[in-house]
């Protein structure tokens, strides 16, 4: 036969894809920059016209003590979340590595549940559960769902990151006389660093950006998006867009370097 | 074993959780508390309710709408990332997966800024003279519901569907190519069906998504614009009725479950 490939596309097919890929991108976008782009303006209004740039609106919230705690704690679960399920996540995916096709399957499956379980469901889940052990509701309360909630994606990069991972490498290790903590150390953590770095700033993304857990459980202990949650309710502010803007910046940083490290496998 | 630990987590922090919700949806509830005499009328209730019941279909008018907006938009998407411009794959598909976890309340709240009455939208319709005065339709209303929506749901459409189609051999294309079948026909009978896992997937995650959502509606929808998630919301935070809340969450996620079969189903025939 001919042997193309592919036959040729007209020059309009791509000027038509591109139009639609510069729309889409726009459209997810747009609300990003609006934010970013209002909160350097110094007057309240909101629309785009600018009088000034301006850092006023940064400085206020900065010296605003409920938005400094607020911060802070938003800051506290993000590192405790990604510890703790980079932890876990790696254990499972190494227990589940060595398991039969058959379990795999299975083990591959679990994760998925909570992944597309609502969060409302799991919010007043974890609150019935807090009233019903008696525990209260606190920052801690939030972290703990917070794993749960990056536990599969974690979970997933390193079970992704063990297809390609040889296990050979641990035997001939262990020929050489290695105890299995320097085998873990000396081996398996650097051919891993990758993949740990990267689910542990996606598990920080997750966290950070949170809302729905943190609204059920975390009691006046209020976090980042839930002061901002508090004050949209109050009425416009135009403080918020410097708010949103942080975690933006924050939750968006953290996303591109873990689609940087690990995430992002394209052929 | 090294399974033990996240097992044991999420058993403790998940399932538990939610077996204590079944059994507070069986309490009993009166004057702002709840004791441990296990009824059914939280689900008498919550089925019979003609107001719930409102806010339910309107729930699922607008969730069937939006997750069959974003399959179209998302498949359309992974097809031009795909076959259409594949040297801008990666940058392209970047973008779209660092969007997908920035800002979730942040987003909503932009489109309060940008909708509203002196909003940027507004401004912008003014000065272009398409309308004289500032439209509120914009703000608090289906149409600000039904765009947020979207805006943070298309990510997690495009995820599956891109990466479904990302695993059909590109030597079954070249096969079809050189036997002579045209674009179309390849795109309708080789790639569709193929990619009709991803494309269910990407439905079932925005459809328990839409369904289970409570802080769009309420942050951009008008008094009577509010979600089934709304209404557990309110028994939670407001009347204290924690059985009857989860009730009305129960019962909304069995339902989901039993559409999303049938839904499942359906999507299967079509892209056959």
């Amino acid at each position: 036969m001919t042997g193309r490939r592919t036959r040729p596309r007209r020059a309009g097919a791509r000027t038509a894809a591109w139009v639609y890929v510069a729309l889409m991108l726009f459209f997810l976008f747009a609300p990003l920059a609006v934010v970013l782009a209002v909160s350097f303006n110094p007057t309240a209004n909101m629309n785009l016209q600018f009088t000034a740039f301006s850092l006023r609106w940064y400085h206020q919230v900065a010296t605003d003590p409920l938005v400094v705690a607020a911060f802070r704690r938003t800051a506290l679960a993000a590192v405790v979340t990604a510890v703790v399920s980079a932890a876990l996540g790696l254990t499972g995916a190494l227990g589940a590595a060595r398991l039969s096709q058959r379990w795999r399957t299975v083990i591959f499956t679990v994760p998925l549940v909570p992944l597309a379980f609502p969060a409302l469901l799991f919010g007043i889940g974890l609150a019935s559960f807090y009233h019903a052990i008696g525990a209260g509701f606190s920052i801690w309360a939030t972290i703990a769902g917070h794993v749960i909630l990056a536990l599969p994606f974690v979970f997933l990069v390193f079970a992704a990151a063990l297809e390609r991972f040889r296990f050979s490498l641990l035997d001939a290790a262990r020929d050489l006389g290695a105890g299995s903590f320097t085998i873990f150390r000396t081996v398996t953590l650097p051919l891993l660093r990758p993949a740990i770095l990267g689910a542990m700033f996606l598990s920080m993304a997750i966290s950070a950006d949170e809302f729905v857990i943190a609204f059920f459980t975390a009691g006046s202990q209020q976090t980042l998006p839930l002061v901002l949650y508090g004050r949209i309710n109050l009425g416009v502010n135009p403080g918020l867009n410097a708010i949103g803007s942080v975690l933006l910046l924050i939750t968006m940083a953290l996303a591109f370097f873990a689609a940087r490290t690990s995430v992002l496998e394209l052929p | 074993m090294l399974l033990a630990p996240p097992t044991i987590y999420f058993v403790l922090l998940f399932v538990v959780p939610l077996i204590v919700l079944v059994a507070y949806s069986f309490y009993t509830y009166s004057n702002f508390n709840f004791s441990a005499k296990l009824t059914l009328s939280n689900y008498m209730q919550a089925l019979s309710n003609p107001a719930l019941r409102a806010f339910y279909f309107r729930t699922l008018k607008i969730a069937l709408g939006v997750s069959v907006g974003v399959v179209i938009v998302s498949y359309l998407f992974s097809h031009i990332l795909m076959y259409v411009l594949p040297g801008a794959r990666r940058i392209l598909y970047f973008l779209v997966l660092v969007s997908l976890f920035g800002g979730y309340l942040v987003r909503i709240y932009a489109w309060r800024t940008m909708l509203g009455a002196d909003g940027i939208l507004n401004g912008l319709l003014v000065r272009l003279r398409l309308i004289s005065h500032p439209a509120g339709f914009l703000l608090n209303s289906n149409f600000a519901i039904i765009v947020a929506l979207l805006n943070f749901l298309i990510p997690l459409g495009v995820l599956p569907i891109f990466s479904a189609m990302q695993n059909i051999s590109p030597k079954l294309l070249e096969a079809a190519t050189d036997l002579g079948a045209s674009r179309v026909r390849i795109a309708r009978t080789i790639v569709l069906p193929l990619t009709s896992r991803g494309i269910r997937a990407a439905f079932a995650f925005c459809f328990i998504a839409t369904m289970a959502e409570w802080v769009t509606p309420q942050l951009l929808g008008g008094p009577l614009d509010q979600f089934v998630g709304n209404q557990i919301l309110y028994q939670f935070g407001q009347t204290l009725d924690w059985p009857l809340g989860a009730a009305i969450a129960l019962t909304l996620i069995a339902s989901v479950v039993v559409m999303l079969g049938i839904i499942s189903w359906l999507l299967r025939l079509v892209t056959r």
